[in-house]
């Protein structure tokens, strides 16, 4: 009865952060004055504009799923299969873009471009320039984004292929014939997960489309709201944002749950079959490394260059310090928060604790892919009024988004960490005498601290990161970091804000690489 | 009085039988064990009784307490004072020995110095006392068999069940374990349900032997 009722008031808190909302901005988008009325949407399916914007949005979103998962996969099974050299480094080196604020990257490309050095020179300057402010900058800086999606989704699934099925395949063909009829197969899965992610991720990023000025449809609805404060186009043109999502997410219902809700290491991990690349051995890491620098290396050290001096630093502590200890005070709390709730939503996904745990998994990917803008829209749409003011002109409301958006990312981690945990350990606490709080205090959550420790740390790193949201719903003298550098962007020095970008992502790497020393040495503990 | 009253039981998944009216009754004190192929419904008739599901059709008694009946579980697992040794042991790997011995005793509100006091007694009755602050990783496979044990017996259980527990050690060590076993239910009295595929085990261990095929009970 305890389990129940505490995982329904979980629920219900996410009904009432994320569903409520979205519902609520429906709602809105559909009346005026108090009456019924369907006039945004008419205005909205009425202009030509808006069908365009449509179309550069599925363009953007299509090509970067397409080249992201093109590359991922073997980059995935280089990192994930093979002995190349430095695999570890390379993960890490591939996965920095999407720890930080999307539009970081496109600040670097910009800058780079826009001068005179020989980066600008070897990219063809005025003419990179303007590629890069349109649909092949976009693809190009989203890509570097969300490469990393397939490739660690590529790396954890392979790991999940029994090993014998592959030793099986090797006895009559060689690794290629493997790859292509046993392992990819199998993976995919993951695959098409990774896919239909990347491409709600782009499809719902604002800060990239936003900052190199390729109308798309969060950039129009963030757009009505701010600029013109016109709440029935904003939310009419939030709701096709919402609908594709939902159509994507019903798809991955009916057909990867079943997957990725599986998902969990074979039993003969340790004796993984590798792939030996030989004599291709140094040249792919050397071809690799190039691809980590063009991609990561370079746009990073060129906002270390440009931002070199202490009088840049000085004056980004001087106007944004607020900012960086608000935001990482809202990351760690948010952080916090979502472990929480993840973790109970994990829980019941994991063990159906309650009939409709399917729903709430769906439900809570829906919100994470949902974008920011269309959530912030919506949290503005429930919470703004005279009676909630008390959480809407708090940083509470930050909390809620980042609740509303993030809680699949702790809740997904918690089910493939307590899908590792027999049910028998459970059940023997209970059968010695454990109420469910006792339980899940003393043995569950320990067991999972590993999860509970990745989780945290994922939870707070998108936290720190996010635009989308915090850019609507921030009350007045609460804005985060990367929201303020958005605001400076528009009058700031490039030094002061390539200055901002690195302190970012100091801000976002240094916690997080503290807390994964401290993940790898729980890992070590707990083999030991 | 019998100690477990199980009366035309029937417990489907998914649309599979998995026991299918079974009738059974188990006396105060009897060793009984459970025989038969894998999916015959031994490990859901303990489950079962354990508390963990509920019976589609039928009702479970307890020492005289109807304790699940018709689709309801009328008792849940941790009121039931039963005891039970899982086929993977189920030990807690981040707790010590004592940790996971006295773990029961502190859900129970037992008392620090009476609490330490059971748990070296248990402890000391499977031969396991100084190991009390090792960790179960390591330990070796009979001494975790023994920990598991002691930590199901610590709660004086009237039933004590048993699945499969001794199918993963080689034959030495699983003989000395039957005898052990013996051992300690003679000494506690308590009544034991013991489930195997191994005719030889069973028979053993058993006072009765129940026989089990597709979710019926064949002979008894």
């Amino acid at each position: 009865m305890a389990r129940r009722a505490f995982l329904a008031a979980v629920v219900l808190v996410l009904l009432v952060a994320g569903l409520l909302p979205v519902l609520a901005m429906l709602a809105k988008s559909v009346t005026a004055d108090g009456h019924l009325t369907l006039a945004s949407y008419r205005g909205l399916l009425a202009s030509g504009r808006q069908w365009a914007l449509m179309g550069h949005s599925l363009a953007l979103a299509s090509l970067v799923t397409l080249l992201t998962t093109a590359a991922g996969l073997p980059l995935g099974i280089l990192i994930g299969k093979t002995d190349l050299p430095l695999r570890r480094f390379f993960t890490v080196l591939f996965v920095i873009p999407l720890l930080i604020p999307t539009y970081i990257l496109a600040v670097s490309w910009s800058g780079l471009l826009s001068g005179e050095g020989l980066v600008a020179q070897v990219f063809g300057g005025p003419a990179a320039m303007k590629l890069l402010f349109g649909l092949p900058g976009c693809v190009a800086v989203l890509f570097t984004v969300f490469l990393p999606v397939p490739m660690l989704f590529t790396v954890i699934f392979l790991r999940t292929v029994n090993p014998r099925l592959e030793e099986a395949g090797l006895l009559v063909s060689g690794w290629r014939g493997v790859l292509a009829g046993i392992t990819v197969p199998l993976i995919r899965p993951g695959l098409l997960l990774a896919a239909m992610l990347v491409f709600l991720l782009s499809f719902g990023d604002f800060d990239v489309p936003g900052y190199l000025r390729y109308g798309v449809f969060p950039v129009e609805s963030f757009t009505q709201f701010s600029a013109f404060y016109n709440f029935g186009a904003a939310t009419a043109a939030a709701v096709p944002l919402a609908a594709v999502t939902l159509m994507l997410l019903l798809a991955e219902a009916g057909f990867l749950q079943a997957g990725t809700c599986q998902l969990r290491p074979s039993a003969d991990a340790g004796q993984r079959p590798l792939i030996r690349l030989g004599a291709w051995r140094n040249a792919l890491a050397v071809l690799v490394a190039l691809c980590g620098c063009v991609t990561v290396v370079v746009p990073v050290a060129a906002l270390v260059v440009q931002s070199s001096g202490i009088a840049a630093y000085a004056e980004a502590f001087g106007r944004a310090g607020d900012s960086l200890a608000r935001s990482l005070a809202y990351a760690a709390a948010g952080a916090t928060l979502l472990t929480f709730t993840g973790f109970f939503t994990g829980y019941l996904i994991q063990t159906k604790a309650i009939w409709c745990w399917r729903a709430v998994d769906t439900l809570t990917f829906f919100l994470f892919a949902l974008p920011g803008t269309v959530t912030g829209i919506g949290l503005i749409c429930l919470w703004n009024t005279p009676w909630t003011n008390f959480i809407y002109q708090t940083p509470l409301i930050i909390l809620l988004g980042y609740l509303a958006k993030y809680t699949a990312l702790a809740s997904r981690i918690t089910v493939a960490q307590l899908a590792q945990i027999p049910p028998s350990m459970e059940e023997a606490a209970r059968i010695a005498g454990a109420g469910w709080f006792r339980r899940m205090a003393l043995i569950v959550a320990p067991m999972a601290r590993r999860g509970l420790l990745a989780g945290w740390i994922v939870a707070y790193i998108f936290s720190l990161r996010d635009t989308g949201i915090t850019m609507l719903v921030y009350p007045a003298g609460h804005e985060t970091l990367p929201v303020r550098i958005l605001t400076l962007m528009a009058n700031g020095s490039p030094q002061l804000i390539a200055a901002l970008c690195v302190i970012m992502i100091a801000a976002t790497l240094l916690p997080a690489g503290l807390l994964w020393a401290a993940f790898t040495f729980t890992a070590r503990e707990t083999r030991g | 009085m019998n100690m477990i009253e199980i009366n035309s039981v029937t417990v489907r998944y998914n649309g599979t039988t998995a026991l299918d009216g079974v009738t059974l009754s188990v006396g105060c004190g009897e060793r009984v064990a459970f025989l038969g192929p894998s999916g015959c419904g031994k490990t859901t008739l303990l489950r079962l009784v354990a508390g963990f599901i509920a019976p589609d059709a039928g009702s479970v008694s307890i020492d005289g307490e109807r304790v699940a009946a018709d689709g309801r579980n009328l008792r849940p697992p941790e009121g039931r004072n039963v005891g039970m040794v899982f086929q993977d042991l189920a030990l807690w790997p981040h707790l010590t020995v004592r940790g996971n011995i006295e773990f029961g005793l502190k859900a129970k509100g037992m008392p620090g110095d009476e609490r330490r006091g059971r748990v070296l007694e248990t402890l000391g009755l499977v031969g396991m006392g100084e190991y009390a602050d090792r960790k179960p990783s390591e330990l070796s496979g009979g001494q975790q068999q023994r920990v598991a044990l002691a930590r199901s017996l610590v709660l004086e259980p009237k039933v004590l069940m048993m699945d499969e527990p001794l199918s993963s050690l080689d034959q030495e060590l699983n003989q000395r374990l039957r005898k052990e076993i013996l051992r300690l239910q003679e000494k506690l009295g308590f009544t034991l349900l013991y489930v195997t595929h191994d005719r030889e085990e069973a028979f053993d261990i058993a006072m009765r032997v129940v026989l089990m095929k597709n979710g019926l009970v064949q002979g008894d």
